[in-house]
C-alpha cells in the first residue's frame, strides 16, 4: 500500500470566548482530501454537550453516509430504505452488535458508548460497507474539499486527530490550543490509504 | 549362350534388388531421421504441454480453492467466532470448516501476518504466516495462490481475507499435492510429474511424483546431476529400463519459487508409434522387393528365352539356314524383333540369291559364268562317270569382235553378245548349258554319246551365226571360231577340259576353220604360248630384247638409204625366240603396243644418232594392224621425233597389206596423221591380201615392199613370180611409188630385180639383220657391191 503524505491543516479561531478552528487535509502535492475524519478533543475538561442521535441510513444496498462520526454515547438508528431486508453487523470491539435480517427502522436505536471505530456490515449483502467513528468530543467533521471549520469552539486546548480508513497508522494527535477570538489554522500532512 | 541368359538374369536381378535395397535402405534411413526429429518434436511438444498442462490445471485448482476458502470465510458463524477472538473456539472452528473443504491445514492470520491460530496444535501461532509472500499478495488483492514445501509435503495454500466486512483477519488455507494430485493431471498428459523443493545444495526428497517407488527414488538420487535442460533440448534420464525425456521446471512460473517440477516423458512410448511405422515399411518394402523379384524372374525370362531362340535362330542364319522362322507370340518388343528377324532372314536369303546369281551368272547376257560354267561341267563328269557316256564342251571365241567394239561401240557389241546369247539358249537342248566366260567368249555344255555326236552340236552352234547381226540400219556379219574338247577322251577335269576346247579354238582360229576338236599334244604347244606372253612383258621392261637393223640397199647406187629396224628377243631359258613366234602372239594380247613403241623409241633414237655422226639412213618400224586402233601413236611418234631431233622424213613405217585392207578407212586416217607429219609410210608384204586399188589409191602411201614368197624364187625364166613382181613394179612406178623387194638372197635375184626397175632391194643377199654396233661398222665398212656380196659377205 502506497504512502501518499497528505497535510492537515488546522484552521482555529475564536470569537470572545470561543474561537473558530480551519483545519486543511491535504495530501502530498497539497491535494485536499475528502471524507477524512477530524475531530478535536478538548483537553481542558470543559463539559461537553450531551450526545444526541444519528442515523445510518440503508439505500440501494449502500450504507449513507459511508463514514459516520458520532459522539460517544450516541444512540444510532439504521433504518432501512431498500425494499430487500438487511442484516446489519459489526464485530469490531467497541461494539459488537447485529441486527437480525429487518425491514424498515428498527425499533431501538443503538447506542455506542465506546469510542473506537466500527466497521459496519451487511451480512448478506458483502459490498455493503461503513464505518462508525465513535469519539469522545462533539467537535468533529468530515472533509469537504480538504476542509473542516470548526466555529465558535470555547477557547482551550484541543488533541485534533484524524482518521480514515485508509489510513494504516493511527496519526498522533495534534495540540492546539484555542485563544479566544482567535482564528486558527491547521495544515496537517497526512498518509491516507 | 544359357550361360550369358542366365548371367542377364542374374543382372537384371541383381539390379532390380540392389535398387530396391537403395530405395528400401533411403526410405527407412529418411523414416528414422524424420521420425527421430518427430520423436524429439513430439516429446519436446509434450514435455512443453504437459508443463503447462500442470500450470493451467494447478492455477485452476489455485482459483478453485480460493473460491471455495472465500466462500467458507464469509460464513458469518466463522467470522463470529474469528471476530471473537476466542482462540480455542477459532482453533476448532478452523479445524471443522478446514475439514469441510478438505483441507490439509487452516491458518487464522491476523493483520499484521502473525499466526493466531492453526489447526496443527496452534504450532504456529505468534509466528509468521509460513507462505509470507503469499500474505502479502492477499493483502494487495492480488491472486492468492502458491505451491510449497510444507511440512515435508507439497502443499497448495490459498489466503483469503475475514471480512466484516473490512478485513479483520486473513486465513489460509492448505491443500496438500499429493501423488493422486498429480495423476490426474498425468491422466491428461501421459507424463511423469515429480515436485521437488529447490534449495541449492540442498537434498530434498521427492514431494510428491506420478513415478513408482523405486523410479522416484532413482530419480531423487539423479536429479541433482541432471544438466541443464530445456524443453527443446530436454536431457534424456533411463530410468527403469525405461528412457525418459526430463526437464526440470519451476512449478509454477512467475509464481512462489522454491518448487520445482521434474516432468518426463518416456521416449520409448513415443518412439514406439515410430518404430511400429518404420516396421511396416520394412515389412512393405521386403514384400515389394519379393514381388519384384518374382516379377523380374519372370519378366527376365520373359526375355531371356525369346532372346534365346532368336539367338539360336541367328546362329542358324549364320551357318546358311534360312528356313526355320521363329514365332514369338508375344505382341511386345520381342514380338516385333522376332518379325523383324523373319523379315531379316527371308531378305537375307533374297540377297544371298542374288549375291549367287551375280557370282554365277553374266550380268550382260543373263547366261551362267565361268564360275557356274565349272561346277556344271563337274557334275556332268562326276554323272558321265556313274552312267557312262560323254560330256562334250564347245568353246566359242567370235573373230574380231574387239573391232566390232571399237568401231561400231560398246553398246553395239552388247547387243550382239546378248543376241548371240539368245540364239544359243534357242539353239541348243534344255539338259545343255550354255555360259559366257568373258569377253566374246561363249561356252555350251552338253552329253554326247560319241565325238560325231559332239562335232553335230558344234555344227548347230555355229549356225546361230548364219544370220546377220542387226541394229537399226547397221547389219553386220559375226564370224567365230570353236573348239571341242570331250570327257573323257581328253581331260579328266573340268578346268583340262575348258583349256582344251580353248586351244582347239585357238587352232580353228589359227587354221581358218570354223570348228576344230582338240587334238592330243597341243596342249604343250598353247601352254609355251602363254608362257611366252607373260615373259614378253617382262623382256619389254627387262632387256631381253634388241633392235636387229637389216640395211634396204638402192639398186642404182648400191648404196644403203635405210635400214628396217627388227625385234630380237634373247630369252634367258629358251634362247633366241623367232619374232615369228612371239609378234603374233603379242598382237592377239594386245602386247604388240607396247612391243611397237619400244621398237620404235630405239629405232628413232639410233637413227637420229647415225645421222648426228654422218650416216645418211632413214629407219623403217614395223607397224602392226593392232597398231592402226592405236589412235595415241601419231602424237607419240611425233614426241619420239621431237626428243631424238630425228627428221620425220627419214622415219619409215611399214604396215602389212591385210593390216591396212582389214579396215582401210581407219587405216587412212592414222597413216594420214602420220604422213601429215612426213612420216614415209611403206606397205609390206605387198601382194598377198587382195588389196583394192582404189582403196591403195586414197592411202598416203609412199612405197610398195613386194613379199618375198614372190621374190625368193625369182629368176629370169620364172614365168609367174616374174610376171607378179614385174607388174607390181609397173604399178607402184605409175602409182609414183617406191618399190622394195624384200627376200633378195642370191645375185641373180638381184639381177632381175635391177633388170625391172625396182628401187631397193633387201635379204640375205645383202645383209642379215645386225645389232646395232655391227650394223654401224658394216655402214663404215668399205661398201657394198652385188659381187662382194656373192664372195665376200655371207650376208
Amino acid at each position: 500500500m502506497s504512502k501518499i503524505l497528505f497535510s492537515l491543516g488546522f484552521l482555529a479561531s475564536s470569537l470572545a470566548l470561543a474561537a473558530d478552528l480551519t483545519v486543511d487535509v491535504r495530501a502530498a502535492g497539497l491535494k485536499p482530501l475528502d471524507q477524512v475524519v477530524i475531530y478535536a478533543i478538548p483537553q481542558d475538561g470543559l463539559p461537553l454537550p450531551p450526545p444526541g442521535r444519528a442515523i445510518m441510513d440503508q439505500r440501494d444496498r449502500t450504507f449513507t453516509p459511508h463514514i459516520l462520526p458520532i459522539q460517544t454515547g450516541t444512540a444510532v438508528s439504521f433504518p432501512n430504505n431498500d425494499n430487500i431486508r438487511h442484516q446489519v453487523y459489526s464485530f469490531s470491539p467497541p461494539r459488537r452488535f447485529q441486527i437480525p435480517l429487518y425491514e424498515g427502522t428498527p425499533s431501538q436505536p443503538i447506542v455506542f458508548d465506546k469510542p473506537g471505530v466500527l466497521a459496519l456490515g451487511c451480512n448478506i449483502h458483502d459490498r455493503m460497507s461503513a464505518y462508525l467513528v465513535v469519539v469522545d468530543t462533539p467537535y468533529f467533521g468530515l472533509a469537504q474539499d480538504g476542509q473542516v471549520q470548526f466555529r465558535a469552539l470555547p477557547a482551550g486546548t484541543y488533541e485534533v486527530h484524524v482518521w480514515h480508513p485508509g489510513l494504516r497508522r493511527t496519526m498522533a494527535p495534534q495540540l492546539v490550543t484555542l485563544n479566544p477570538s482567535d482564528r486558527h489554522e491547521l495544515l496537517v500532512p497526512a498518509g491516507p490509504r | 549362350m544359357n550361360k550369358k541368359t542366365r548371367s542377364f538374369q542374374t543382372k537384371l536381378r541383381l539390379l532390380m534388388i540392389a535398387g530396391l535395397v537403395v530405395l528400401q535402405a533411403a526410405t527407412l534411413v529418411a523414416v528414422h531421421l524424420a521420425g527421430r526429429r518427430a520423436v524429439q518434436q513430439t516429446v519436446s511438444d509434450e514435455l512443453r504441454v504437459g508443463a503447462r498442462v500442470l500450470a493451467r490445471v494447478l492455477e485452476s485448482r489455485g482459483q478453485q480453492l480460493a473460491a471455495t476458502a472465500s466462500v467458507l470465510t464469509a460464513d458469518f458463524a466463522f467470522r463470529e467466532v474469528v471476530a471473537s477472538g476466542d482462540r480455542p473456539t477459532i482453533t476448532s472452528v478452523l479445524r471443522n470448516h478446514g475439514e469441510r473443504i478438505a483441507a490439509d491445514a487452516v491458518f487464522l492470520i491476523s493483520l499484521d501476518g502473525t499466526v493466531d491460530a492453526d489447526t496443527l496444535d496452534n504450532r504456529f501461532v505468534d509466528t509468521p504466516f509460513p507462505v509470507r509472500d503469499l500474505f502479502a499478495s492477499a493483502q494487495s488483492g492480488e491472486p492468492t495462490s502458491a505451491i510449497s514445501s510444507f511440512e515435508h509435503r507439497a502443499h497448495q495454500f490459498v489466503v483469503v481475507p475475514v471480512l466484516a466486512p473490512v478485513p479483520i483477519a486473513y486465513v489460509g488455507i492448505g491443500f496438500a499435492i499429493d501423488d493422486k494430485t498429480l495423476e490426474e493431471v498425468r491422466r491428461l498428459t501421459s507424463l511423469h510429474y515429480s515436485l521437488l523443493r529447490a534449495s541449492a545444495g540442498e537434498r530434498e526428497p521427492v514431494l510428491a511424483s506420478t513415478l513408482a517407488g523405486p523410479a522416484r527414488a532413482e530419480l531423487a538420487q539423479r536429479v541433482r546431476a541432471l544438466s541443464p535442460s530445456s524443453f527443446a533440448a530436454p536431457a534424456t534420464l533411463a530410468m527403469d529400463s525405461q528412457s525418459y525425456a526430463t526437464v526440470i521446471e519451476p512449478l509454477l512460473p512467475g509464481n512462489e519459487g522454491d518448487m520445482q517440477v521434474v516432468l518426463q516423458v518416456s521416449i520409448d512410448r513415443a518412439r514406439r508409434a515410430f518404430r511400429r511405422l518404420e516396421l511396416q515399411i520394412f515389412g512393405l518394402s521386403t514384400l515389394a522387393l519379393m514381388g519384384s523379384l518374382v516379377g523380374v524372374t519372370f519378366l527376365a525370362r520373359g526375355i531371356s528365352l525369346p532372346l534365346q531362340r532368336l539367338a539360336e535362330r541367328a546362329q542358324g542364319i549364320g551357318a546358311g539356314d534360312y528356313t526355320a522362322t521363329i514365332e514369338i507370340g508375344a505382341q511386345d518388343e520381342l514380338g516385333q524383333l522376332a518379325s523383324a528377324f523373319n523379315q531379316m532372314q527371308s531378305g537375307i536369303r533374297e540377297r544371298e540369291e542374288q549375291i549367287r546369281h551375280q557370282a554365277t551368272h553374266d550380268s550382260l547376257t543373263g547366261l551362267p559364268n565361268r564360275t557356274l560354267f565349272l561346277d556344271r561341267v563337274q557334275l556332268a563328269i562326276d554323272r558321265a562317270r556313274r552312267q557312262g557316256g560323254m560330256v562334250g564342251m564347245v568353246m566359242m571365241d567370235l573373230d574380231r569382235f574387239k573391232e566390232i567394239n571399237d568401231t561400231l561401240g560398246h553398246h553395239f557389241g552388247d547387243v550382239v553378245l546378248c543376241e548371240i546369247g539368245r540364239r544359243l539358249l534357242a539353239k541348243v537342248r534344255a539338259s545343255d548349258t550354255i555360259a559366257r566366260l568373258g569377253g566374246d567368249e561363249f561356252a555350251v555344255l552338253f552329253d554326247t554319246a560319241d565325238p560325231p555326236g559332239a562335232l553335230e552340236i558344234a555344227r548347230r552352234v555355229s549356225t546361230i551365226l548364219e544370220a546377220p547381226f542387226a541394229i537399226g540400219d547397221l547389219s553386220i556379219a559375226v564370224t567365230a571360231s570353236l573348239g571341242i574338247s570331250l570327257f573323257p577322251l581328253h581331260a579328266d577335269d573340268p578346268g583340262t577340259l575348258m583349256k582344251r576346247a580353248d586351244i582347239a579354238m585357238y587352232d580353228a582360229k589359227k587354221n581358218n576353220l570354223a570348228t576344230s576338236m582338240y587334238e592330243s599334244g597341243r596342249d604343250d604347244h598353247s601352254l609355251r604360248r602363254l608362257s611366252i606372253l607373260s615373259e614378253l612383258r617382262q623382256a619389254i621392261s627387262g632387256s631381253q630384247l634388241e633392235v636387229h637393223y637389216q640395211p634396204k640397199v638402192d639398186f642404182t647406187t648400191g648404196r644403203a638409204v635405210a635400214a628396217e629396224a627388227l625385234v630380237r628377243w634373247q630369252h634367258p631359258v629358251h634362247g633366241p625366240m623367232p619374232p615369228g613366234e612371239f609378234v603374233p602372239l603379242a598382237e592377239q594380247s594386245g602386247d604388240i603396243r607396247m612391243l611397237t613403241r619400244w621398237v620404235l623409241e630405239r629405232a628413232v633414237t639410233d637413227c637420229a644418232r647415225w645421222n648426228r655422226e654422218g650416216l645418211d639412213l632413214s629407219v623403217a618400224v614395223n607397224l602392226s594392224a593392232l597398231d592402226l586402233y592405236d589412235s595415241q601413236l601419231p602424237s607419240v611418234i611425233e614426241g619420239l621425233l621431237r626428243a631424238s631431233g630425228l627428221e620425220p622424213t627419214r622415219l619409215l613405217v611399214e604396215i602389212t597389206e591385210s593390216a591396212v585392207m582389214k579396215d582401210a578407212s581407219h587405216a587412212g586416217k592414222i597413216l594420214g596423221e602420220l604422213k601429215d607429219q612426213g612420216i614415209v609410210i611403206s606397205i609390206d608384204d605387198f601382194g598377198t591380201g587382195y588389196s583394192s586399188l582404189a582403196h591403195l589409191r586414197r592411202l598416203p602411201v609412199d612405197e610398195l615392199k613386194i613379199d618375198r614368197s614372190f621374190v625368193i624364187d625369182l629368176r629370169e625364166e620364172g614365168r609367174e613370180d616374174l610376171m607378179i613382181v614385174r607388174s607390181t613394179i609397173e604399178l607402184g612406178h605409175n602409182m609414183g611409188l617406191k618399190v622394195i623387194a624384200e627376200g633378195v638372197e642370191s645375185l641373180e635375184t638381184w639381177k632381175v630385180l635391177a633388170k625391172l626397175g625396182c628401187d631397193l632391194a633387201q635379204g640375205y643377199f645383202i645383209s642379215r639383220p645386225m645389232p646395232s654396233p655391227q650394223f654401224e661398222a658394216w655402214m663404215r665398212g668399205a661398201p657394198w657391191t652385188p659381187e662382194s656380196s656373192v664372195v665376200g659377205r655371207p650376208g
